[in-house]
């Protein structure tokens, strides 16, 4: 299985928001592809040394989200279907997070919305320029 | 099956409160991590719920049912101390464990005791105070239990070994086990235990799914206008489990909707806002802990 996935368990983070986020992050950056396979439950769990219930409940919300989908008995598999459509909105969603993580940090510290609006903009133009 | 309830359990030994009137429920195939200080009662509770203690009052239920002999069966426990014989070999441990449990795994049982680096050929007294847990942890996964009841399963352990005693814990839920262990690792329960609860001086102080606790339980941190500002209702609000005040800066300790809580701060005109993640450490030292005395403001339920 070629998913490397990495949970820091000391964090405050819930631990099943991690795998989620960190299957959804590998699906939006194509090292996971539509249609392959994810370890179960419990390969993950004993992989990682985290909960099993809590990584049933990761994989449950991931289904529900549509990014990945599970056979009965064969194991749950990154949404071959649509992908282009669920990398999409497994990118979105990683990418929305840290947009909001930014913004909230920006706005606790005393910056307007304009403020924020000029850095996000000073910023994407930066990071796009080469692409023009 | 195998749904453990606890219910207004109380245990005294004279005048002497060991266990308070503790109720927690343990769902099946759930692993359980009990936390709490030392003296916090997590022993006694243990020997309740294996009939080693009578309790004073209240009641441990398996399935709705008190402990019976045959239930007594389907339940491996492992003790905070040894209990191995100091003059017997592992392997004549582990042949007492075949000839009492029809269900033993003998294969099992010399599977994991390899595993763990130990030599059968050694009387118990030869093994160091790890080896010894691993011994008994290693001989209590062979029994193939429905429940496991483990008292400090990694004490005396390396690294290396208590990590796979973690995953032997993951792998017994994976099958259906139900597993309660307590540890003063707390690191060790924030990666096995699903649920945990944590007693302090004999009394349940706090108890949840980890996970949930960690998406609830938030320091919300807010500078406010001025070193006299009221904060009027802020102590009275449920869902500020503590408020510690410090000059200009207030930090409430949360028990759930955080975003919740900023803006209310934010609606009062305070600025540098921000929610700060607790780990499960911070969680257990903020259950067991009093509040803050030196905090101008201090509320603690």
């Amino acid at each position: 299985m070629p998913v490397v996935l990495t949970v820091d368990p000391r964090s405050g983070v819930p631990i099943y928001l991690q795998v989620i986020e960190q299957v959804k992050r590998s699906v939006a950056l194509g090292v996971l592809a539509a249609g392959e396979q994810l370890p179960t439950v419990k390969q993950l769990a004993l992989d990682l040394t985290i909960n099993p219930n809590t990584v049933a409940k990761a994989y449950r919300e991931l289904e529900r989200d549509g990014v990945i989908e599970t056979a009965a008995g064969r194991g749950s598999f990154v949404r071959g279907n649509g992908s282009i459509e669920s990398t999409k909105t497994a990118a979105t969603d990683v990418a929305r997070d840290a947009i909001e993580a930014a913004v909230r940090e920006a706005k606790s510290i005393g910056l307007s919305a304009d403020e924020i609006r000029s850095l996000a903009s000073d910023a994407i133009d930066r990071w796009f320029r080469e692409d023009a | 099956m195998s749904t453990i309830s606890i219910k207004n359990l109380r245990k005294t030994y004279g005048p002497y409160v060991a266990v308070d009137d503790l109720s927690f429920e343990i769902p099946e195939a759930c692993v359980f991590g009990l936390l709490g200080p030392n003296g916090a009662g997590k022993t006694t509770t243990f020997k309740c719920m294996l009939d080693l203690a009578r309790p004073t009052s209240g009641t441990v239920l398996y399935d709705g049912a008190p402990l019976a002999p045959q239930t007594l069966e389907r339940i491996a426990y492992v003790p905070e101390r040894s209990v191995l014989y100091e003059w017997m070999t592992v392997a004549e441990h582990v042949e007492m464990q075949r000839r009492a449990y029809t269900k033993f795994n003998l294969a099992r049982a010399n599977e994991l005791l390899a595993q763990f680096g130990i030599d059968q050929r050694k009387k118990a007294r030869a093994l160091s105070k790890g080896m010894r847990t691993a011994t008994m942890v290693a001989l209590a996964i062979a029994r193939e239990a429905d429940i496991l009841i483990l008292d400090e399963p990694t004490s005396g352990l390396d690294p290396v070994n208590q990590r796979h005693v973690l995953n032997l814990i993951i792998n017994e839920s994976a099958r259906g086990a139900t597993v309660i262990f307590s540890s003063h690792q707390i690191g060790q329960v924030e990666r096995a235990a699903e649920r945990i609860a944590v007693m302090d001086t004999g009394h349940l102080a706090l108890e949840g799914v980890v996970d949930d606790l960690k998406a609830d339980r938030k320091i919300v941190e807010a500078i406010l206008p001025s070193e006299t500002f009221a904060l009027n209702g802020l102590a009275g609000d449920p869902r500020i489990s503590r408020l510690d005040r410090n000059g200009r800066i207030v930090r409430a300790l949360t028990s759930r909707d955080a975003q919740d809580v900023l803006a209310r701060f934010e609606a009062l005109g305070a600025s540098g806002l921000r929610i700060v993640d607790l780990n499960l450490e911070d969680i257990f030292l903020y259950a067991v802990s009093p509040s803050d005395a030196t905090a101008d403001v201090v509320e603690d339920r």
